[in-house]
């Protein structure tokens, strides 16, 4: 407690000192919340916009090898309908699976009548996919009443000069090999987000797309599970029931499948990390000139602690809880800061153009109370070691020495 | 038995590559309740015998005893323990710990020594009402007189009960009556509760209160009445 006591004394006397000391914790300390809190809600939305916007469900189920050839030998490695029906079946009853759909991709050509471009294209139920749904997220709905409908990107409803109501015929060979056309009306058309696909893609019906590939299987089982469900999780349950259901397949959690979520989150995390190095860096330092300077002026108080009988362990003490307080007091600032202009920004409407996005979106920042509690720890834990290599010094003073020091 | 005894106590320090001999073979015995003065000249080793006898400096050579107990092979946790228990002291420049108040000052020994707060407490109020600052417990060092800083170490010297006081030149930053009032103070201690002093003074102006005084020049013991003139009043 005498540790405690002549620390936060000391502290308190060299206050002007502290201050700078807890001012540059604190914000190294909002520094890393603020950050945290940004890319956190940029890993949800990336996330909802990946398992909703792109529909990629949580899980996506498919043949042994699909995901490694299946584009290669198609037919190889679909699931017949008896097959999906069975899938579908022991899906459905697993606690949290919210829809099952299955999906069959084509590729071919499109037609306007005049000109001919190609296309990649994903068929999926209407009434499935428009589960696996959410407002905002650039995924219109198919309609299930129009089973020759379906969704144009918007660069390739613009290369075709078709609108909504338009009439196009999609070519493509049937998986015996046999060349085969369909009709298709325009339903809507649609920003994919992404330049590379804005220009071929067609969101169809599956039936639309088994009867162009002239099948009545899918390749693939999308499956939705509860918004925040945790996909790995998942997948270590289901893989085991499928495989005693006599289905050998391989599973993909939306990660997996999300190259854009992984690129970014790598980003991300790795300018997250050299933030957290720095600040660690700065706290490290700034504890330890502190501490020295402490250290400095109080030689002769050391010498006298010493002669009086104290121990060296226990001089060390005094100056690691001088540092311990200024990594808590400095967190502790921190704590108030990050709140405070995470209060700006909510009452001041903040937004900024993310590097994904054309348009401005609210800056949104959620402060999470595991990291302000890591935050904490870790710092105090940096700040008492810091402190403990000047107070290692102060207790190796001769106490002589240190007696004759004016 | 003694409760010091020095036996041929050496003390050199290096100065670079040159070493600086302060105490060449002292010995001496101090009894209990004994009043000592160590006199002698500036440089002449007050300082470096009072640190071997207060148990924070080693000698080069020689023995030092405490109690009868050689302190030689103690290592320096058993000697911070001893200077705890056995040992006070009273420096020149005061020495109290600027952000505590006078009481907690006192305190700190007990409280070093891992006494619990409230008999700390009690017992450091019971000494600094001996040296007359009950009224100051709570003042800060720098809100108190330099005469009434000593007094505080004083105090802080005597709460642990100690075998001996170790004061070097405890007068010398303080005006000429204060310094005589707290010599005055020890000597008090001392008759009223038997308490051991060692002092080391250069002040003629105390001669009145030395009981037994030792004489140091050059590092020796100089017993020898025609060596380094005493001050006036005192016998040989
Ligand atoms: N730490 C030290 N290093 C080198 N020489 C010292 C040291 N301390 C004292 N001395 C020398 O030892 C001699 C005795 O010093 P000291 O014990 O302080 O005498 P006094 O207290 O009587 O003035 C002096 O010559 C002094 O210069
Ligand atoms: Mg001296």
């Amino acid at each position: 407690m005498i540790a405690f006591k002549l620390a936060l004394r000391n502290l308190w006397k060299n206050r002007r000192r502290s201050l700078a000391t807890l001012i540059a914790i604190a914000l190294g300390f909002a520094a890393i919340n603020l950050f945290a809190g940004y890319i956190h809600n940029s890993y949800n939305g990336l996330r909802l916009g990946s398992i909703y916007g792109e529909g990629l469900g949580h899980l996506t189920i498919a043949r042994k090898g699909f995901f490694e050839q299946g584009s290669l030998k198609p037919e190889q490695f679909l699931f017949s309908e008896t097959e999906l029906a069975r899938l579908t079946q022991v899906l459905g009853a697993e606690a949290g699976v919210q829809v099952v759909s299955p999906r069959l991709s084509a590729s071919g050509l499109v037609s306007n009548g005049k000109l001919s471009t190609i296309f990649i294209a994903e068929g999926e139920d209407p009434a499935l996919a428009n589960r696996i749904w959410r407002r905002g997220m650039g995924r219109p709905k198919l309609d299930p009443a129009q089973p020759g409908a379906g969704l144009v990107s918007r660069v390739l409803a613009e290369r075709l000069g078709v609108k909504a109501g338009g009439n196009l015929v999609t070519l493509s060979n049937t998986l015996e090999g046999q060349i085969n056309a369909l009709d298709l009306d325009v339903l809507r058309v649609w920003d994919t987000g992404t330049a590379a696909t804005n220009d071929k893609s067609l969101r169809l019906p599956l039936s639309y797309v088994q009867k162009l590939l002239d099948t009545r299987g899918a390749s693939r089982v999308v499956v939705l599970l509860d918004e925040d469900a945790d996909a790995d999780a998942a997948r270590a349950v289901l893989a085991p029931r499928l495989a005693a259901a006599g289905f050998e397949v391989d599973i993909k959690t939306w990660v997996e499948l999300s190259n854009y979520y992984r690129q970014v989150k790598r980003l991300f995390d790795l300018i997250f990390a050299f933030l957290f190095v720095i600040v660690f860096v700065v706290v490290l330092m700034s504890i330890i000139n502190t501490l020295s300077m402490s250290v400095m002026e109080r030689v002769r108080e050391i010498g006298t602690l010493r002669a009086l009988g104290m121990q060296r362990w226990a001089v060390v003490r005094i100056f690691a809880a001088e540092g311990s307080l200024l990594g808590l007091l400095g967190s502790l600032g921190g704590v108030v800061l990050t709140l405070l202009v995470k209060l700006l920004i909510t009452l001041g409407h903040v937004s900024y153009t993310p590097p994904s996005s054309s348009s401005p979106v609210p800056l949104s920042i959620s402060v999470l109370p595991s990291m302000l509690g890591v935050t904490l720890l870790v710092l105090c834990l940096v700040a008492t070691l810091a402190a403990c290599w000047p107070a290692r010094r102060a207790a190796h003073i001769e106490i002589v020495d240190a007696l004759g020091h004016v | 038995m003694a409760l010091i005894e020095l036996q041929d106590v050496r003390k050199t320090y290096r100065l670079g590559s040159t070493d600086v001999p302060a105490l060449r073979g002292v010995s001496l015995a101090i009894g209990r309740g004994e009043f000592t003065a160590l006199w002698g000249p500036s440089g002449s080793g007050k300082s470096s015998l009072l640190n071997l006898i207060g148990l924070v400096d080693r000698p080069s050579a020689g023995r030092v005893r405490i109690d009868g107990r050689d302190t030689g092979g103690l290592g320096d946790a058993a000697r911070a323990r001893l200077r705890n228990r056995a040992i006070g002291f009273v420096f020149q420049g005061f020495n109290l710990i600027a952000v505590l108040s006078a009481l907690e000052n006192v305190m700190l020994p007990l409280i070093i020594r891992g006494e619990s707060h409230s008999r700390a407490h009690l017992l450091a109020s019971q000494r600094l009402a001996e040296v007359g600052l009950a009224d100051f417990a709570r003042h800060r060092p720098d809100q108190l007189s330099g005469g009434q800083r000593q007094r505080v170490a004083i105090a802080r010297a005597l709460v642990t009960d100690p075998l001996l006081v170790v004061a070097d030149e405890p007068t010398a930053n303080l005006d000429a009556r204060t310094g005589q009032q707290v010599i005055e103070l020890m000597q008090a201690l001392n008759r009223s509760h038997g308490v051991t002093f060692l002092f080391s003074t250069h002040d003629p102006r105390l001669a009145t209160y030395m009981q037994r005084v030792i004489r140091l020049a050059d590092g020796a013991l100089h017993d020898a009445p025609d060596g380094i003139p005493l001050p006036q009043g005192v016998a040989a």
